[in-house]
């Protein structure tokens, strides 16, 4: 017990980089991908982990500064700094990273012999939201990794069954026989559109209003290109923040701050495609050993959101729901998350509600202007597990320390994620 | 002069990584050297369209819109059985041989 317990303490004092190195290079070779691929996946997902961080590290020591100022100055208290798809950094370097995977998989082909569900887990990539869950519901009680994994699993398992309610849909809609899509905040939008998109259909007026997605964007789609929004969002926090402060009226400062944004809406996800790049080559064969497995029934093969976003109502209904988020999450009170790289994660939810809408842009920005009310409260609510999280990673600790709160719509504000966290907490 | 193939998802991240790993090795196998595989977004695509290397647009979702240049459904790669693969990277192979 003794000699194990120095090689994990030891293993967890190495960070996640190379903790996510040698996880992925052992994965690897058990997957018999050959050393080759398995080393260069595994050093490419550090790197990419590492990469993540330093985006991320800038990206509060521009923004944290500016939003406390807007506080002071206007008592203005969305004062949580937006991180959002820096949980795929949690996701893939918190400790118990291989035995989620490793468990889904067992439960997962359990569940499809006892035909429990349809839906078979191969996008191991989109296994990411559960993993984050996992990683919070782990800081939530103290660093239980097994309390971690249960959490995990359990989202990821209820992801499969409401796999199994929109999978046709998405086939019919997008023309893509034989797939299902599993990942946590898209497939709930689905869920959340059902209801919501029957009652438009009875209202008279909004029943048959729709706006043409080619018009929109081309007048509007610049703010579509992330840089474009970043820069855009970032100089408005700017001008609450240092408007009229020094003696070029704080312009400085207001246009450091909007590149500083745009800098993280491009870059961030761009870490996120290496960390990517890493994995997604070492847990192919998964895929391939899952299909050949089960190759005579009828499933539904677990693909990533984004291939839901071919259709034009999708970025156009995005680039209208980017400014009215932000200013709703700038009304609503208690919300203290200024939504900006969380923006993001609006194209996965309108890939998802459009099948619903059939392409409708108008109710596709309603429902999702509703569904994102939710996320602005959990976000906010969650913030204490999501940010330990990252301190228990040992990241940004000097930061928390004085005070830094990280949060996220995408998993921190996820609904589901929210119920699990609450239900793992009392056992924390 | 090189020849460029690019694919092309929603986020860029994970599935257009499945599709590009799959080609890049069937490439190297066919021995082709002047062959470039690049992921990209599918926002970004106005800005490869004028490239003259541009040989084929291999797309992970589906397209609404139609281009000069070959397009090719990348679907299988994420959920085909392998044959369905490998008859979608000789269409690949193809298209390559032809320019």
């Amino acid at each position: 017990m003794g000699i194990l317990s120095t090689i994990v303490n030891w293993l967890l004092g190495l960070g996640s980089s190379l903790l996510v190195m040698i996880v992925l290079i052992i994965l690897g070779l058990i997957f018999r991908v050959g050393w080759q691929k398995a080393v260069r996946g595994g050093i490419t997902t550090g790197v990419g982990l590492a990469g993540l961080f330093l985006v991320v590290n800038l990206i509060i020591s521009a923004l944290q500064p500016a939003v406390a100022e807007m506080a002071t100055r206007f008592g203005i208290s969305k004062t949580f700094v937006d991180v959002n798809w820096a949980d795929a950094g949690i996701a893939w370097g918190w400790p118990g990273i291989a035995g989620l995977i490793v468990t889904l998989l067992i439960v997962n082909i359990l569940m499809v012999v006892f035909k429990l569900t349809k839906t078979l887990w191969t996008d191991v990539w989109s296994y990411w939201h559960g993993s984050a869950l996992a990683g919070f519901v782990w800081a939530l009680t103290d660093g239980n990794v097994v309390l971690g994994i249960a959490a995990g699993v359990l989202y990821l398992v209820l992801g499969s069954l409401m796999s199994d309610l929109t999978a046709k849909k998405y086939q019919e809609f997008n023309d893509m026989p034989g797939i299902g899509v599993p990942c946590g905040t898209t497939v709930q939008a689905s869920l959340f559109a059902m209801p919501v998109v029957w009652l438009l259909d009875r209202i008279p007026g909004i029943k048959d209003w729709d706006a043409s997605p080619e018009g929109i964007k081309k007048r509007f789609g610049l703010v579509g290109e992330p840089g474009v929004l970043g820069f855009i969002l970032g100089a408005i926090i700017g001008i609450f923040a240092y408007g009229t402060t020094s003696g070029d009226l704080g312009l400085t400062k207001i246009l450091g701050l909007g590149m500083n944004v745009a800098v993280m809406m491009m870059v961030l996800p761009r870490m996120v495609s290496i960390i990517a790049e890493g994995i997604v080559p070492i847990t192919m064969s998964i895929v391939q050993y899952m299909r050949e497995r089960f190759k005579d029934r009828e499933l539904y093969v677990a693909v990533d959101c984004a291939v839901l976003l071919g259709h034009p109502a999708v970025m156009a209904s995005s680039v209208i729901l980017f400014p009215l988020c932000v200013l709703l999450a700038a009304i609503l009170p208690g919300v203290q998350m200024l939504p900006i790289a969380s923006l993001a994660v609006i194209p996965f939810w309108a890939g998802a509600v459009v099948p619903y809408t059939k392409g409708n842009v108008v109710k596709t920005v309603i429902v999702l202007l509703l569904y994102s009310i939710p996320f602005m409260y959990f976000s906010t609510l969650t913030v204490d597990s999501h940010t330990a999280a990252f301190q228990m990673m040992g990241q940004y600790g000097e930061q928390i320390a004085q005070g830094l709160k990280l949060a996220s719509w995408d998993m921190g504000g996820d609904i589901l994620g929210f119920f699990i966290q609450r239900l793992f907490g009392l056992f924390g | 002069m090189g020849k460029l193939i690019v694919v092309a998802c929603g986020a860029g991240i994970n599935t257009s990584t499945i599709a590009e790993d799959s080609i890049r090795e069937r490439m190297a196998k066919e021995g082709f050297t002047d062959v470039e595989v690049k992921r990209i977004l599918m926002a970004d695509i106005e800005g490869y369209l004028t490239r003259t290397d541009l040989v084929m647009i291999v797309s992970m979702m589906k397209i609404f819109r139609t281009f000069d240049v070959p397009v090719i459904q990348g679907m299988p790669f994420l959920i085909g059985s392998q044959t369905e693969k490998d008859v979608l990277l000789d269409k690949i192979v193809d298209v390559v041989k032809k320019v």
